[in-house]
């Protein structure tokens, strides 16, 4: 239940209380928070607890960009709360439900506001543009007690106190000298005085002034808090914490069919970053954008109809924004062309939630990042969480040439560990492959991106030199390969008692899509695993270049845009 | 080599562990079963430190006991830059001692609320250890927030760490562990972070490392 209480702001901190890399606690009617500024300047305030075991964030580690709880070491993002990371499923995307409960946030006139249903902006205080902020004072008493002592808090004689509508107290000397008491109720019987003078003080007269009435303050302190000694105090605030993430209480809507796009986005920036690579920004147009993990791609649908597929740059706690690469292509059927030539700066676009089927472990003892082009998107996305965590990896740059590197400025983030390999022919490529890959070992990982042949190159040289395949991490940026949809073969769906045909031509995706089954997809070209769905029994006849070999030859599942039976009937897990 | 008379979860030979550390100093410890076994109580244990309290240390043959009388042995005779324990300078010196007094007074309070939560010694009267806990916080976070406007980070002035924030350190970050909460002392917080980032730095069961500070964050990349 909301009260008026829940409804309005109160400050939990004085901007100074935040310094980067720390996290402060703070409670107000009852509930706690953990608060914690990102090296980006945004302040966050958060539940105080981990979403997995319950421990306080509030002890966990701001690592300027995301925080991490200190049990389990659960990884969530600046801005958004959700969870991006989790060591004990190190190759696994965290679900994007996972996410903490966060609240409204300002600052203003140097403090920290929030209010659990606040809306708005903090309220106007005319005369207090440039305030000092007094040392906050917390006690033992009621809020009401505490206004009513502050009314005649003085620090000379002609000073006079009110009490404001707003439940603070003005107190103003004949000199001039106005301060403004905010009373943050940090539990029913606990309160925090946090004063604001009206002028900026600075040097030994600010000093002399954050002295006296720390003094004088905590000498009222003393007072109010033996006359509470005295009283029967009200029993604590009982917050209640969300257990779940509201969407998961509620049955979701009924989706439209095909590829969804949640999200209505304005593109912010547009500039060449190199030749024919474009770097396009994209800004929320309401709200937040929603959390995503380094390898993660967006659906961008495009005004020509075309929806693509791109890879986000973005680092760790960049949640402000999306970020992604394009490079013109001269065989285009119309979707680079379209955003190279006809997305203009300040373009309202739909695009979809960010999907991770390229997930990033965090656990390994060495990571080796390959891109080959265009394939550098994620590698950027990887490469800056892999080095804001301090964790080691090198970077191979396959690229033309000089002009064609694009996202120098992320790049100077990790300079140490890139290594460009330009104008390479496909032979110096395939040797300098080797070279790249000529130690498998414990822990250590693989990830690469770029042009089909190079991929195939990567991992045939991975293989030969005795890369597991579970360490070598792949995303191609479409399916080269001739899809066969010949052939008519029945589908039984275990879950939702049916069975269906799937005829000569059509996809199982198209033929679920037909019968009303809702199947999440994306790029449709058995690339992007989106599509994916568990196989129960019947062999499959896999045209995708998402799974790996190994994943194949399993035949527990299948991507349902291009693949089909080998057999007559395929039990699908749906 | 020293010889440390140490029990794991004892705040008060943590700081003797931080120092050494700190030092680079090597140690050899040998473990007294404080809880539940009451060792340090033991007609053994008596013969080396009659108090039957924790931490004696041995260094080659002088016995000593009382963590902030180590404190100051330790820093005196190992550490030649003198930045632990600033002897040479009276006002430091007399700041120092004054804070190592304060420390005992933590001890008394805080350590003595989580004996009595933690460890079961029930004869203690927690809500007065509590209340003097808090008492002695107000006036530490006071202190310490006038510092950081002074620009100064740690307990005493000058650049460097003394034994005064080792004496008060563990006692405050294990508080919890005792009911007392530190969300009301927010500069008493930031100065257990600051001091988690002193290079050699080492926890003990329920102290947490901190995260790199900002200018730490440098090239990391292999």
């Amino acid at each position: 239940m909301t009260t008026d209480l829940q409804r309005n702001w109160y400050p939990i901190a004085s901007s100074s209380d935040l310094p980067k890399r720390h996290v402060y606690q703070a409670q107000l009617l009852g509930r706690e928070f953990a608060v914690w500024r990102a090296d980006d300047g945004n302040v966050n305030v958060w539940e105080n607890r981990c979403l997995h075991r319950g421990v306080r964030l509030s002890i966990g580690i701001n690592d300027g960009h995301e925080l991490k709880c200190q049990y389990h070491g659960w990884r969530y993002a600046n801005r958004t709360a959700g969870c991006t990371y989790i060591p004990a499923h190190p190759a696994d995307a965290p679900a994007r439900t996972i996410c903490n409960n966060t609240y409204p946030t300002q600052e203003a006139y140097g403090l920290v506001w929030t209010g659990e249903e606040a809306t708005g902006d903090v309220p106007a205080l005319d005369g207090f543009a440039d305030a000092t902020v007094l040392r906050p004072i917390p006690l033992n008493a009621t809020t009401d007690m505490v206004s009513e002592a502050l009314v005649g808090y003085k620090w000379n004689e002609s000073c006079l106190g009110f009490a404001n509508a707003d439940g603070s107290v003005t107190v103003s000397d004949s000199n001039g000298v106005s301060i403004r008491f905010f009373i943050q109720p940090t539990d029913s019987h606990r309160s925090v005085i946090r004063g604001i003078v009206n002028s900026s003080l600075s040097g030994d007269a600010r000093k002399d002034a954050l002295k006296r009435h720390s003094w004088l303050l905590q000498e009222l302190r003393d007072q109010v808090e033996a006359a509470a000694s005295q009283k029967e105090m009200p029993a604590p605030y009982e917050p209640v914490i969300a257990r779940v993430a509201e969407d998961l209480v509620n049955i979701p809507a009924i989706r439209e069919d095909g590829p969804a796009a949640d999200l209505r986005v304005t593109v912010a920036e547009k500039e060449m970053t190199a030749d024919d690579i474009l770097k396009v920004r994209f800004e929320s147009i309401k709200g937040g954008l929603p959390t995503f993990q380094p390898g993660a791609h967006i659906d961008v649908h495009l005004q020509n109809g075309l929806i693509r597929q791109y890879s986000l740059t973005n680092g760790p706690g960049e949640t402000d924004h999306y970020t992604i690469g394009v490079k013109r292509d001269p065989n285009s059927r119309g979707g680079s062309v379209a955003i190279h030539d006809d997305v203009k700066k300040g373009d309202v676009l739909a695009i979809s939630a960010p999907r991770n089927n390229f997930p990033l472990r965090r656990d390994a003892v060495h990571t080796i990042l390959i891109a080959g082009g265009i394939g550098v998107t994620p590698m950027i996305a990887m490469a800056r969480a892999l080095n804001v965590q301090g964790l080691s990896f090198e970077f191979h740059y396959f690229v033309q040439g000089e002009s064609h590197i694009a996202f120098s400025q992320e790049i100077s983030e990790f300079e140490n560990a890139i290594s460009y390999h330009m104008g390479l022919s496909p032979e110096e490529t395939g040797k300098k492959l080797g070279e790249v890959l000529s130690e498998p070992g414990h822990a250590r990982h693989v990830y690469v991106c770029g042009p089909g042949p190079m991929l195939d190159a990567t991992r045939k040289t991975a293989a030969d030199q005795g890369w597991a395949d579970a360490c070598v991490h792949f995303e191609y940026f479409k399916n080269e390969n001739e899809v066969d949809d010949s052939g008519s073969f029945e589908i039984d769906l275990a879950r939702s008692a049916l069975t269906l045909t799937v005829n000569d031509g059509q996809s199982i995706l198209e033929v679920l899509r037909d019968n009303g089954i809702n199947m999440p997809s994306s790029c449709e070209l058995g690339a992007c695993g989106t599509c994916q769905c568990g196989v129960i029994e019947g062999d499959v006849l896999h045209q995708d270049v998402y799974l790996t070999d190994e994943e194949k030859a399993a035949n527990k599942s299948i991507m349902t845009c291009v693949s089909r039976a080998k057999s007559k009937r395929l039990i699908l897990d749906i | 080599m020293i010889k440390l008379y140490d029990y794991e979860l004892s705040g008060n030979c943590y700081k003797l562990r931080l120092l050494m550390s700190f030092l680079g100093l090597e140690h050899e410890a040998e473990p007294i079963d404080f809880y539940p076994g009451n060792q340090h109580k033991s007609p053994e244990f008596r013969q080396i430190n009659p108090l039957g309290q924790l931490p004696v240390i041995d260094d080659e043959g002088l016995v000593l006991r009382d963590a902030q009388a180590i404190l100051v042995y330790l820093a005196s005779k190992y550490d030649t830059s003198e930045n632990w324990y600033p002897s040479s300078d009276p006002a430091i010196l007399g700041q120092v001692s004054q804070w190592l007094a304060f420390a005992d007074g933590i001890t008394t309070t805080a350590s003595a609320a989580r004996l009595h939560d933690a460890m079961f010694y029930t004869q203690i009267d927690v809500d007065v250890a509590r209340a003097g806990a808090n008492k002695l916080f107000r006036i530490l976070d006071e202190h310490l927030y006038f510092a950081e406007l002074d620009g100064q980070d740690w307990i005493c002035p000058g650049d460097h760490p003394t034994i005064a924030d080792i004496a008060c350190f563990p006692y405050i970050m294990l508080s919890e562990e005792g009911g007392v909460s530190r969300m009301d002392y927010p500069a008493i917080r930031r100065w257990t972070d600051r001091f988690k980032r002193i290079p050699g730095f080492v926890v003990m069961s329920g102290v947490f490392p901190a995260g790199p500070a900002v200018e730490k964050e440098a090239e990391r990349a292999a």
